[in-house]
């Protein structure tokens, strides 16, 4: 009867934060994940020696620097030190378990970051020595793999599902949608994966969900902005969308007929009218924000006529068929379609191929492709203008999909002259730079505090605070 | 009332010779009409990229229709000509004939064109290769079937008796009673090479960016529902109305020829 009873009983309030997500995590492993929801998650539970400041330069997070020689920095903890969520106290043994179990052969994807690490070593409880193979200034902007316990490195646990770290929020379980719980103050956050963007919104709507950042068309947040239960913020974003070219194709190896490219896009009628609110037009990788970022690169501006006569001035018929290559990706496949349309305008038929995701990339990985569009997402340092254009980072090396040889870019890469280097890039033209996208979230008007994010984490968890009075109201 | 599904029809074959013959421009994109509501120049509303949906109906339809026609042609000759010689010679060739129709019946016929598509890549080609891989053996079977009686006919054997060549026999003593039956088996088929045509370009495995397409116009229009129900009501109508006709044509044809009894 007492069971019956109870059964009937309501159930007390849930006070989790439920997020939508597109895409749930993959691996909770810091050392192993290369998903951004894997990345953005690994954000929450872990923490890392360094962070980066408003401008993506390196600040002191878990550990202070000093480097003692061009190939050789010291860390020293930060007073106080934090504790695991399994209680054990962190130590430099464990940064330096870390960083040794990633520097083995094949250990993690991520390891070509710190293929130059020499040696790591432990000085004290509190110290922790690198030496380099060779001078890297950018290195302790390299050192942003969440810390985990040595203990449980040694004993193999599995990190990837059973994720212990020193972060402000700990893992609770992960069977269906992933639980987290903020250590400060034991709320608790539902992460459950919601793929379809249209039955993500009507769960917000209907309060299924708390929350949802990005990952939506620019219809459905404008949709979202007219329900009266719920409120929409954004800001500015940093992830850098782009047209890529393959150089070693007879036609895309003329710079006439990459300007008239460039000159053919309407960029800003695309960000104006295509894109979510708060999003840019883009001049290179970096922003104009980050400290090596370049504000003063000319815009290539719309200019159909020009277009026609670059293209002519490089000896090409017209109508010039280029073959664009892309994901099956709703999303691209529309910003494809735009871009067909207006350079059809210039001369130019573009032949959208959209591929599922795993043969497109391979195909752009090996250069079977003339052009491309792809992001890159939560760039931080300028070491990617070496990733991506210099002549010795042809995949699989590195990133350099277009086969650009250029050997005064390579030069100033190499002196790290990344003013110059931007302006040579602008100059060559191996990417269009289109935009950069803006990040946004969407809540129940119950929820407050949530600070976006310009390369769009999801670090606005940790502050999240729910007035549950306002929130039923709604 | 009887007459609808004629009429639905021929409305649908008369719009995709009027899209051949005048410019609709369908792919015309107006990035400022994006999900606009109907209009005197957008009869139907505009679509995510400010385009025409009137305009894209239409040029879906001819895909549609093209499809069709050219799937059924080939898959008809294909699976007549099979069944036929497996049903009048028997033996060896009718087990190894009915053996490789009986592998692809194995497996659920969209499931394999799919996969084919898939395997092809996308585009108009590759999705009319995928639909002829898997849409032949209805029409295999069912002559096939036929043929064993036919066979077994008087007129048939009296035929044989005389010197008649197999050819001669099959042409022109066993074809042309087929011919009702397969005509009925067609337009069934038909209606169901419309919903595999738009569920391949749903998948995004039928014809390629900008080209209109049923399918991949109901794909688009499925994201958009909340804001823009027009998109996906005009396609999803468009769509139900030609599969309905065609389904109800076929049961009239069914009922016309006795089909059953014969």
């Amino acid at each position: 009867m007492a069971l019956v009873l109870s059964s009937c009983t309501p159930s007390a309030p849930d006070t989790a934060v439920h997020m939508g997500l597109a895409q749930a995590p993959v691996n909770l492993d810091p050392r192993m994940a290369t998903d951004a929801a894997s990345a953005r998650v690994n954000r929450l539970l872990y923490q890392a020696l360094v962070r980066f400041d408003a401008h993506a330069r390196p600040q002191p997070a878990l550990a202070d620097w000093q480097q003692l020689a061009a190939d050789h920095y010291r860390f020293h903890l930060l007073k106080p030190v934090p504790r695991f969520h399994d209680g054990s106290a962190m130590t430099a043994h464990d940064v330096v378990a870390t960083y040794q179990s990633m520097l083995k052969p094949g250990a993690s994807p991520l390891a070509a970051e710190f293929s130059h690490i020499r040696k790591v070593w432990a000085m004290d409880d509190d110290t922790i020595d690198f030496t380099l193979d060779a001078a890297d200034p950018e290195f302790p902007a390299r050192l942003i793999i969440g810390i985990l316990p040595a203990h449980l490195i040694a004993a193999g646990h599995d990190f990837s599902r059973q994720p212990v770290g020193s972060g402000p929020l700990a893992f609770v379980r992960w069977r269906g949608p992933l639980v987290l719980q903020r250590q400060s103050d034991g709320q608790r956050y539902v992460l459950e994966e919601v793929k379809d963007p249209t039955v993500r919104v009507l769960k917000l709507v209907r309060g299924e969900i708390d929350l949802l950042a990005g990952d939506l068309p620019p219809e459905l947040l404008v949709y979202l902005q007219t329900q009266p239960a719920l409120k929409v913020e954004h800001t500015q974003g940093a992830n850098f969308s782009y047209l890529g070219f393959n150089l070693q194709d007879p036609l895309l190896a003329n710079p006439k007929v990459r300007q008239a490219i460039a000159h053919a896009i309407d960029r800003p009628a695309i960000v104006r009218l295509a894109l979510v609110p708060d999003s840019r037009l883009a001049g290179a990788i970096l922003p104009p924000e980050h400290w090596a970022g370049n504000a003063s690169l000319t815009p290539y501006a719309h200019d159909p006529q020009l277009a026609r006569q670059l293209l002519q001035e490089a000896g090409v018929h017209l109508p010039l068929t280029l073959v664009y290559k892309t994901s099956t990706d709703a999303q691209r496949v529309r910003l494809a379609t735009i871009l067909q349309a207006q350079m059809r305008e210039a001369g130019i038929d573009l032949q959208i191929r959209s591929l599922d995701w795993g043969t497109f990339f391979d195909d752009i990985r090996q250069g079977h492709f003339q052009m491309y569009s792809l992001n890159w997402v939560g760039i931080r340092t300028p070491d990617i203008y070496r990733l991506a254009f210099h002549s010795a980072s042809v995949p699989p090396l590195g990133a350099n999909r277009g086969r650009l040889q250029d050997a005064e870019l390579d030069a100033l890469i190499d002196q790290r002259d990344w003013p110059a280097a931007t302006q040579r890039i602008h100059a060559l033209l191996p990417y269009v730079p289109l935009w950069y996208e803006g990040q946004f979230v969407a809540m129940r008007r119950g929820l407050y505090h949530y600070t976006l994010a310009a390369d769009g984490n999801w670090d606005g968890l940790i502050t999240v605070t729910r007035n549950s009075k306002n929130d039923h109201a709604d | 009332m009887k007459q609808l599904p004629a009429l639905v029809i021929l409305f649908w074959l008369a719009a995709v010779m009027l899209a051949a013959v005048v410019d609709l421009q369908p792919d015309h994109i107006h990035l400022e009409y994006i999900l606009a509501a109907a209009d005197h120049h957008a009869w139907l509303g505009y679509d995510d990229l400010g385009r025409n949906i009137l305009a894209r109906l239409l040029s879906g339809a001819g895909v549609s229709l093209l499809v069709v026609s050219a799937v059924t042609l080939i898959t008809l000759s294909i699976g007549t000509v099979l069944g036929l010689l497996a049903g009048f010679y028997g033996g060896w060739l009718d087990r190894l004939l009915m053996r490789i129709t009986d592998i692809f019946l194995a497996f659920p016929g969209m499931l394999l064109a799919i996969a084919f598509a898939a395997v092809l890549g996308p585009g108009l080609n590759n999705l009319l290769l995928a639909l002829c891989m898997t849409s032949w053996v209805g029409y295999a079977r069912l002559t096939r079937a036929q043929a064993l009686s036919l066979r077994q006919r008087q007129h048939v054997q009296a035929s044989e008796a005389l010197g008649a060549s197999p050819w001669r026999l099959m042409r022109h003593h066993m074809l042309p009673l087929l011919a009702a039956p397969l005509v009925v088996e067609a337009t069934y088929s038909m209606a169901g090479l419309v919903i595999a045509e738009a569920s391949l370009s749903f998948l995004g495995l039928g014809v390629q960016a900008p080209q209109a397409s049923w399918g991949s116009m109901l794909r688009d229009g499925v994201r958009y529902l909340l804001v823009a129900p027009h998109y996906v009501l005009a396609t999803g109508i468009s769509l139900m109305s030609l599969v309905l006709a065609i389904n109800l044509l076929g049961d009239r044809l069914r009922d016309h020829w006795d089909v059953k009894r014969a």
